[in-house]
């Protein structure tokens, strides 16, 4: 009892048979449905005199294909775009899954994550290898396999963080969230591959039980997982008396010998390694340690402190070290006498040794045994100081200095550049030139303002005419390649343009983006999207007005069908953007249609059969007319049909029930009202 | 923190003007800046070669990429100067010494013969770090935080929290070292650190 109203008395006792497929009504016996479509299941008999049913097999998601006896080399032929994709990536899908050994649950929940990532449009832009192997690596990750990015990516001979970098997106976008990888997944399949025979099993506990440690002592957090559980094998091997070589290990695990082996020294560092191994199967140690990383560091930070008092304290040692220099000297200047004349001023000109004895501001010229020892001691510091001033600026040079020596500033910075000892004051003039004929250069707003810019530094960037040449010279040679390239493409343009079939290529143009319509109705929507598409200039829009200006959401979502009705007897190419715009005008009426409609897209391809499962045949009763007559002229407009769908309709006033109703009075019986209708 | 102005003088570190919250201690730890990205248009078209070959510290590979790397040492920041007359600043660790180094690269140009303007200066990056002293367990803040989170050991030792508000990644170690960027302006890091820290204790 499908609970209809019948036309002709209003009775709802209505009886369906299933086997002549009509609806009748048993109060006044009118026939509502004719020729109902029914899905029973028909025998044929065998020439061997069995039975077997009646029927293909239709792939699970695609169309159903037309049967090519031996053929199927076209497979992909007539077929859509967003179809052929997701057939592509089942392929590849089940391809790399199986050598992987994932089971079909997981193969089917890839595909699915794949379908999703396709309607988001993640694929374009993208290789398709790299987005399926996302999508099995999400898989792994939520089904807890042991599987890792690592065998992914040896699988396709990608780089593991490109693969990364879309499996992260792929998260992203699917708003999945993996949960975190657990190293213990992984023991049992590298427990196996290292071949520990009857004791497998033993090995692999003792291993998980020292990872467990590795846990607790903040160990595995931000660590490869194979790694770690390289490490635990490798352990726990040697516990059970096995001679596994690190070798072996790494070739199993997939990481570096270095990693291993630090991994190893980190666990070392434990207090859990000084166990013996029958107190480590029985005993665990309270405490937890930080991780590696975390002591690393705080090491760091104290030795840098160390260093900082240390040189402190060198300064401090240096500083007394000097004032007993100078006690020394003054002692030993009042107990000797004075050096001679000419003596002293030869020790006075001359190189450097001298401005250190002018540093302790001793004019006067010393014994030449005193000054030895006092340039001895001071060599190295002020060659220090000195050289560094003639890199650097010359500030850096003053400061150690500064604070003890204030006098020695002027002396030590005697021997410091000067743009003349540069060879840069050729430049600086042209530079200064160059400025005078350029006055607008530095006033009004957007100009540069140079407060706070030292020129003679900028100056110190820019080359000299020899220097300029030389460079020039050195970078001609180093870009040959490069400028002869270009001057032969200069040239072909040049000649293409005379012979006047020069293309220019303009760099690509992104595709411009339609303006989402604005519109205020639904029918609206529909107009102006038909007007942009123009699917059709058979459509009467007087007679869509109409069907608009009747009736409340309920006629709307009836002519979001009709619209989908028309459109899908044109042709195939044009269903698809027809269907998709109308889910933007759709959206507003009602969320319920919603999957009505993104579920047409699906099932595109078998639009020219008989639809008698889709809900899409809910519109079917004002279409149907449509469909008939849609080649010949426009949409016919029937009113005493309408009346008919109105009251339903109009009844409930909500477009949900109204739905439902429309699905449960049309799905078997459109004809049936057609013929009413007339 | 929107009020604050861009460039404070470069010695005093700014501390955010939020209101005190009792129920949490705000932590005593100030992230240090450590990398300023920024443009600025000179308005004219330039001669790369030019500039390259007249420029101490500039090198040009048009085979590989089409703008002048130059280079000043103080403060010390590398710059990117296309043909267009763009410019984009990295390198510096404070939003005024970005602004000098910029109008110092400015001038540089200017020198070598081509007018060059300075307009539009923006900055469009900044890159704060700090310690928290303690370490971080990870995985307990993917479980508990997991629309924000991202932690991949395979891929990255970090775990990457995309905070909403201010929108600002971090990057968080679980030495207890934590890296935030995505900053337009120095309050946004120093909020963001704010409010990451009672997550992290």
């Amino acid at each position: 009892m499908t609970g209809r109203v019948c036309r002709g008395c209003g009775g709802t006792d209505i009886e369906l048979d299933a086997a002549r497929g009509d609806a009748v009504c048993t109060g006044c016996g009118s026939v509502l449905e004719d020729n109902i479509i029914v899905s029973e299941v028909q025998f044929v008999e065998n020439s061997g005199g069995g039975s077997s049913a009646v029927g293909q097999f239709v792939s699970l998601d695609g169309a159903g294909k037309t049967p090519t006896l031996g053929g199927g080399f076209h497979v992909n032929l007539g077929k859509e775009s967003r179809a052929q994709t997701l057939q592509n990536g089942r392929r590849q899908i089940h391809h790399l899954g199986n050598q992987l050994q994932l089971n079909q649950h997981c193969l089917d929940t890839a595909f699915n994550f794949f379908k999703m990532a396709v309607s988001k449009h993640l694929t374009r832009g993208r290789k398709m290898a790299h987005v399926i192997a996302a999508c099995l690596y999400l898989v792994c990750r939520t089904e807890g396999t042991p599987h890792m990015l690592l065998d992914l990516s040896d699988l396709l001979q990608v780089n593991v963080y490109v693969l990364g970098k879309t499996f992260l997106l792929l998260a992203r976008e699917l708003c999945i969230n993996a949960p975190a990888i657990d190293p213990c997944l992984y023991i049992p399949r590298f427990a196996h591959l290292l071949e520990f025979g009857e004791k497998n099993h033993e090995v692999s506990m003792t291993a998980l039980r020292l990872l467990q440690r590795m846990k607790r002592d903040w160990m595995h957090t931000g660590r490869r997982p194979s790694g770690l559980c390289g490490a635990a094998l490798l352990v726990a091997a040697r516990m059970h008396d096995f001679r596994r070589t690190v070798k072996e290990v790494i070739s199993v695990v997939k990481v570096c010998e270095s990693t291993l082996r630090k991994r190893l020294t980190e666990f070392e560092d434990t207090p859990t390694s000084q166990l013996t191994v029958d107190e480590f199967m029985k005993i665990d140690l309270e405490e937890e340690c930080d991780p590696p990383s975390y002591t690393a560091g705080q090491r760091k930070l104290r030795l840098k402190q160390l260093e900082q008092v240390l040189s402190k304290k060198l300064e401090e040692v240096e500083g007394e070290i000097s004032t007993y220099q100078d006690a020394i000297e003054n002692e030993l200047e009042s107990s000797r006498p004075k050096a001679k004349g000419a003596l002293a001023n030869l020790t006075r000109d001359g190189s450097v040794e001298d401005t250190t004895s002018s540093v302790f501001g001793e004019d006067d010229a010393e014994d030449e045994e005193l000054e030895a020892a006092a340039s001895h001691l001071n060599k190295d510091f002020y060659q220090e100081i000195l050289g560094s001033g003639l890199s650097s600026s010359s500030e850096g040079a003053g400061d150690p200095d500064g604070d003890t020596r204030p006098p020695a500033l002027e002396s030590l910075l005697g021997p410091l550049p000067t743009a003349a000892s540069l060879g840069i004051s050729d430049s600086i003039r042209e530079c200064i030139s160059s400025q005078s004929q350029d006055p607008t250069d530095a006033c009004g707003d957007g100009e540069l303002d140079l407060s706070g810019i030292d020129d003679l530094e900028i100056d110190r960037y820019i080359l000299n005419e020899a220097e300029a040449r030389v460079k020039a010279e050195l970078w001609m040679r180093e870009n040959a390649e490069y400028l002869r390239e270009q001057r032969e493409k200069e040239a072909r343009i040049a000649k293409e343009k005379e012979l006047g079939i020069y293309k220019e290529h303009k760099p690509k143009k992104s595709c411009k983006r339609r303006e989402p319509i604005q519109a205020s109705t639904a029918g609206e929507a529909i107009e102006k999207m038909l007007e942009q598409k123009k699917i059709s200039s058979k459509i009467n829009y007087s007679v869509l007005r109409d069907l608009n200006s009747k009736g409340g959401g309920g006629l709307q979502e009836e002519d979001a069908q009709p619209e989908g009705r028309t459109a899908t007897r044109k042709l195939s190419r044009r269903k698809t953007p027809a269907r998709r715009h109308r889910a933007d005008p759709v959206t507003g009426v009602g969320k319920r249609l919603r999957p009505m409609v993104s579920a047409q897209p699906a099932k595109k391809a078998a639009a020219g059969e008989p639809l008698p499962l889709s809900p899409s045949t809910l519109g079917a009763e004002p279409a149907r007319p449509t469909a008939v007559l849609v080649e010949s002229g426009p949409v016919s407009y029937h009113p005493e049909d309408d009346p008919d769908e109105d009251d339903p309709d109009e009844d409930d006033g909500e477009p949900c029930v109204s739905a439902l109703q429309m699905m449960g009075s049309g799905d078997y019986g459109c004809d049936g009202e057609e013929d009413d209708g007339y | 923190p929107g009020t604050t102005p861009l460039y404070p003088s470069p010695m005093t570190p700014m501390t955010p003007i939020t209101p005190a919250t009792p129920a949490s201690e705000s932590s005593g730890i100030v992230p240090q800046l450590q990398n300023i990205v920024s443009t600025v248009n000179l308005g004219c078209k330039l001669d790369l070669k030019t500039i390259a070959l007249r420029a101490r510290n500039a090198e040009y590979n048009p085979k590989r990429f089409a703008a002048v790397i130059m280079r000043i040492r103080e403060p010390r920041t590398t710059a990117l100067i296309f043909s267009s007359g763009k410019m984009v600043c990295t390198g510096a660790k404070s939003e005024e010494q970005s602004r000098l180094a910029a109008r110092k690269y400015a001038r540089v140009v200017q020198k070598l013969g081509f007018p060059a303007k300075f307009l539009d200066f923006k900055i469009q990056n900044m890159v704060g770090s700090c310690d928290v002293k303690f370490p971080i367990r990870l995985e307990g803040l993917v479980l508990t935080h997991q629309q924000f989170s991202s932690y991949e050991p395979e891929l990255f030792p970090g775990l990457i929290y995309r905070m909403i508000k201010p929108r600002i990644v971090l990057l968080i170690f679980v030495s207890g070292k934590v890296v935030l960027t995505g900053a337009k302006v120095r309050a946004e890091i120093y909020e963001a650190f704010e409010n990451i820290y009672p997550i992290l204790k």
